[in-house]
C-alpha cells in the first residue's frame, strides 16, 4: 500500500505552494511505477511484480477482522489468531466489530492503513463489505473469508469454512439417531429452527438438514406440527438466543398443549439450549436436540444427557487452515489450490471446506481428547 | 494574544472544537507512525462517515427546536431497503429507486411532523415510535436478508471524482478545483464582510488581520486539497464527501440566512415569544422533522451504495451517533443554540476520535468507553460555561487585559 507520509502540519503552507507550482510528489496508480517519487519507488518495486506472486516479509502485519467477541468460537478464534500468528513471526492485528456492519468496514481499512499483507475477515454480514474488500484488494492484499462466505464482491481470494450443506445434512441425520435412539419408533413430532440470516451459512445448513428430513416429511416418520417448513418462518435473526426461545414458546403454547415435542432441529448450541429451556418450563420432556459449535455449556449438556448433540466445528482447525494458507501466500506460492468454488453472486470464490464432527454422549471422550478444556468437563 | 486574537475575529469559544480536533489529527498522525495523515484515510474518514454527519445536519436543527428524533437510524434503514428492493424487484433504473428512497424520506418525516406539531405529541415520543415501526418495517420488507443493491450506487456510496486534464499538477486536478473554488470563496468572502465591518462600530478590523487569516485558511484549505487529491491515480475527495460538503453548504445558508432558519431558533430559544411575533410554530416544527427524515433517506443511500447491499440491521443506533455529534458540537440540550459548522466539527470529532484509536488497534469496548467521556466532557464544559458566565479556557487566554 503506498502512503503519503506526510508527517506535520507545519508543513501545510509549503505543501500547499508545491501543490500549485505541480511539482508535488507524483501520484502512484496501481502497478504503474512511472512515478518519480523517489521516496516511494522502494515499496512499488515490490508492487510491481504482482503478477509473479511476490510474496511478503516474515514479519508482515495480518489483519485479522472478527465479527465480535460473544459467542466462544469468534474468543476462541481472536486468541489463536493473536497466539499462533505471533509464534509464526507474522505481526497480528486482531480486531472484533461488535457486530456491526460499520465497524467493521471501518477496522478493514484500518488494517489496510496499518499496512496489511493479509486480511482475513469473518463478516458480520457477508455481503456488506463489498466496497471496502475491493479497495483492500487494489491496495494488494489478498482477503480471506473466514468461517462465512463473503458475498457480492470481487474483493476475496478465498474462503476457509466448515462445510455448511454437510453441517446441516449432519444435524438432521443425528436428529433422526436421537429421536430413533430415545423415542422409540415414529411418528415424531418435530420443529424446525434456522439461524441469522444475514449469515449466508445459515440458510445452507437449513438446505442441507431438510435434504435429509424431506423423504421422513413425505413418508410421515416424522411431522412439523407448526407445519413452519420454510427457511424465512424458521429463522432466528441474529442468532439471537432469546428470539429462538419466543419462538418455542409461541409455538408450545400453540401447537403442544395436547401433544408431545420429540424432536428439535437447532443449528446452534445457543438455540438448542434456548430450546430445550422453553420445552422444561412448558412442563414437556426434553425433545431430541441438534446443535452446532461445541460450545462449553452444551458440551456438559450433552454429556448430562439434556442435549442429545452438538457438531464440533474445530475453532482450531479453521485456524489452523487460515495460517496455512497465509503461509503459503507469504512464500510467494499464492492461493493453494481447491476443487471447490462457492458463487457470491459477482465471481466463483475458491472455497476451503473442512469436515465437521458429530458429538454425542458416545464420543464425546474421543472428540475431544486434544481439547484438555473440553474434555474437563466430561465428569 | 490580542492579535491573534483579531485575526481569529471575535468570538473564540467556537474555536475551541476546532483547535481540538486538530490536535487530535496531529497527536494520532504522531502515535501512529504517520498513518493518519495520509490521502487514503482521509478518503476513507470521509467516505466512512458521511452518512453520520449528514444525519447530525438535521438533528442540529431538530434539537435547535428544543425536539429529538430517534428515528433517524431506522428511516434510513427503510429507506434503503426499500430502494435495494424496488430496484431489484421491479427491474425499474437506479435513479428511480433513489427518488423511491427519498420520497420514503419525506414520507416518514411529514408522519413524524404531523404528530408533533398538529397533535403536539413530543418528538421524543413520535420518534420513538417512528424507531420501532421503520425497524419493524426493514424486518418485515427484507425478512431479514440482506438485497444487494444496484452498482451504480457504489459511486456515491464511495466513488471518487473523474480525472482529467493534465498531469503535471500530480493530484486529481477536479479535487484541485474544488480546492481552488474553496480559496476564492473564501477570500471573496472575507473581503466582502471586511468592507462592511465598520459599519455597526465604525471601527475597521485591521488589512494585516485579513491578510494573515486568508492566508492561514488558504494554507489549511490547500493542504487538504493535496491530501484529498495526491492518493492513488483514480481517487480524489470522495463523492459521499462532496455531498456532505455541498449539503453542509446548504444548510449552513438555510439556518443562517433565511427567514426559515431565524424561525427555527426562534422557536427553540422561546416557542412562546416566538408565537407572539408572528412566528408559524406548528409550521417550523413540521417542515424541520421531514427535512430530518429526508436527510435519513439521504443517508440510507449513502450508506447502502457504500457496503453494495442493504441489511437488516442498517442504521442501527445511527441516530445516537448523530445526536452525540451536535452536542459535541456545542449546541444547548434546552434547545435554541447550535451552528450547522460546529456540529460538522463535533461529527469530526468523534470520527477521527473513533479512525485514530482503530489505526492504534484499540478494540470497540475501549473506543465506546472514549468516546462515552468525551461526549460527557464536551457538554459538561460548555455547560460549566454557561452557568457561571465565564469564558472558556481558550477564551481566557485571549482575554482583553
Amino acid at each position: 500500500m503506498k502512503k503519503r507520509t506526510l508527517l506535520s502540519m507545519a508543513m501545510a503552507a509549503t505543501m500547499m505552494m508545491s501543490t500549485f507550482v505541480g511539482c508535488g510528489g507524483g501520484r502512484e496508480g496501481a502497478g504503474d511505477a512511472a512515478s518519480t517519487d523517489t521516496s516511494a519507488s522502494t515499496e512499488q518495486t515490490a508492487e510491481a511484480t504482482t503478477g509473479e506472486l511476490p510474496g511478503f516479509e516474515k514479519g508482515a502485519t495480518i489483519g485479522i477482522s472478527l465479527p465480535w467477541l460473544g459467542t466462544q468460537n469468534w474468543k476462541e478464534a481472536e486468541e489463536m489468531f493473536t497466539e499462533q500468528l505471533e509464534a509464526a513471526g507474522y505481526t497480528p492485528l486482531v480486531q472484533a466489530a461488535d457486530n456491526k456492519v460499520t465497524q467493521q468496514q471501518q477496522q478493514i481499512e484500518s488494517m489496510i492503513e496499518n499496512g496489511a499483507k493479509v486480511i482475513v475477515v469473518g463478516p458480520v454480514d457477508g455481503s456488506q463489505l463489498g466496497s471496502v474488500l475491493e479497495q483492500a484488494k487494489e491496495a494488494g492484499v489478498y482477503v480471506i473469508g473466514y468461517d462465512r462466505l463473503l458475498e457480492n464482491t470481487t474483493g476475496v481470494d478465498g474462503v476457509v469454512q466448515f462445510g455448511s450443506v454437510k453441517t446441516g445434512e449432519l444435524q438432521a441425520q443425528a436428529l433422526l439417531d436421537g429421536l430413533k435412539e430415545k423415542k422409540g419408533e415414529g411418528p415424531y413430532n418435530i420443529e424446525l429452527f434456522g439461524g441469522g440470516p444475514a449469515d449466508p451459512n445459515a440458510p445452507n445448513f437449513f438446505k442441507g438438514a431438510m435434504s435429509v428430513l424431506q423423504p421422513y416429511i413425505d413418508d410421515g416418520t416424522v411431522t412439523i406440527v407448526s407445519g413452519q417448513t420454510d427457511f424465512t418462518e424458521c429463522a432466528t435473526v441474529d442468532w439471537d438466543n432469546s428470539k429462538a426461545q419466543a419462538r418455542m414458546d409461541t409455538l408450545l403454547s400453540g401447537f403442544y398443549s395436547d401433544k408431545e415435542i420429540h424432536g428439535v432441529l437447532c443449528p446452534n448450541d445457543g438455540i438448542a439450549r434456548a430450546c430445550i429451556t422453553a420445552c422444561e418450563n412448558a412442563g414437556q420432556d426434553i425433545p431430541v436436540v441438534s446443535g452446532l459449535d461445541a460450545e462449553n455449556e452444551s458440551v456438559e449438556w450433552v454429556w448430562a444427557g439434556k442435549q442429545y448433540s452438538t457438531v464440533a466445528k474445530p475453532t482450531e482447525d479453521l485456524v489452523a487452515k487460515t495460517i496455512e494458507i497465509i503461509d503459503s501466500l507469504q512464500a510467494g506460492n499464492g492461493m493453494p489450490a481447491t476443487d471447490v468454488t462457492a458463487n457470491n453472486g459477482v465471481i466463483d470464490v475458491p472455497v476451503y471446506e473442512l469436515p465437521p464432527v458429530v458429538v454425542t454422549k458416545e464420543n464425546a471422550k474421543e472428540v475431544f481428547a486434544n481439547d484438555p478444556s473440553r474434555l474437563e468437563l466430561l465428569k | 494574544m490580542k492579535y491573534i486574537k483579531q485575526v481569529l475575529g471575535g468570538d473564540l469559544r467556537q474555536y475551541t472544537m476546532v483547535l481540538a480536533l486538530g490536535l487530535l489529527i496531529i497527536i494520532f498522525n504522531i502515535i501512529s507512525g504517520g498513518r493518519m495523515l495520509t490521502s487514503s484515510n482521509f478518503q476513507n474518514l470521509l467516505s466512512g462517515n458521511a452518512y453520520v454527519l449528514i444525519l447530525a445536519l438535521g438533528m442540529l436543527m431538530v434539537i435547535v427546536i428544543g425536539q429529538i428524533d430517534l428515528s433517524v437510524g431506522s428511516v434510513a434503514g427503510f429507506a434503503g431497503m426499500v430502494m435495494a428492493l424496488v430496484a431489484k424487484n421491479y427491474s425499474i433504473p437506479w435513479w428511480a429507486a433513489v427518488l423511491v428512497a427519498l420520497a420514503i424520506g419525506v414520507l416518514a418525516g411529514a408522519w413524524h411532523g404531523f404528530f408533533l406539531s398538529q397533535l403536539g405529541i413530543p418528538g421524543f415520543i413520535t420518534t420513538l415510535g417512528g424507531m420501532m415501526i421503520f425497524r419493524g418495517g426493514v424486518i418485515w420488507i427484507s425478512r431479514s436478508i440482506s438485497v444487494p443493491a444496484p452498482q451504480e450506487l457504489k459511486w456515491f456510496g464511495s466513488g471518487y471524482l473523474p480525472e482529467w486534464g493534465p498531469s503535471f499538477t500530480g493530484m486529481n486536478n477536479s479535487t484541485l478545483l474544488l480546492g481552488i473554488i474553496g480559496i476564492a470563496c473564501y477570500i471573496f468572502a472575507q473581503i466582502k464582510k471586511h468592507k462592511h465591518s465598520g459599519d455597526a462600530t465604525g471601527v475597521k478590523d485591521p488589512v494585516w488581520a485579513l491578510v494573515v487569516r486568508i492566508v492561514l485558511m488558504s494554507a489549511i484549505i490547500g493542504y487538504f486539497t493535496w491530501l484529498f487529491g495526491s492518493g492513488r491515480v483514480g481517487t480524489s475527495f470522495p463523492v459521499p464527501g462532496l455531498i456532505l460538503l455541498v449539503l453542509t453548504i446548504i444548510y449552513h445558508i438555510i439556518t443562517q440566512r433565511t427567514k426559515f432558519g431565524r424561525h427555527v431558533y426562534a422557536v427553540g430559544g422561546n416557542k412562546a415569544a416566538a408565537a407572539l411575533s408572528g412566528v408559524n410554530v406548528k409550521r417550523t416544527y413540521f417542515l424541520t422533522m421531514m427535512n430530518m427524515s429526508f436527510l435519513s433517506a439521504v443517508a440510507g443511500i449513502l450508506f447502502v451504495g457504500r457496503a453494495t447491499a442493504a441489511g437488516p440491521a442498517d442504521g442501527t443506533s445511527w441516530e445516537m451517533d448523530a445526536i452525540a455529534s451536535v452536542f459535541i458540537g456545542g449546541a444547548a440540550v434546552s434547545g435554541g443554540v447550535g451552528t450547522i459548522l460546529a456540529t460538522i466539527v463535533g461529527g469530526l470529532v468523534m470520527a477521527v476520535l473513533n479512525n485514530g484509536l482503530m489505526l492504534m488497534g484499540v478494540g470497540a469496548d475501549r473506543t465506546q468507553v472514549i468516546k462515552g467521556f468525551v461526549l460527557l466532557a464536551a457538554v459538561a464544559f460548555d455547560v460549566y460555561n454557561k452557568k457561571s458566565g465565564k469564558s472558556s479556557i481558550i477564551g481566557r487566554l485571549f482575554a482583553n487585559k
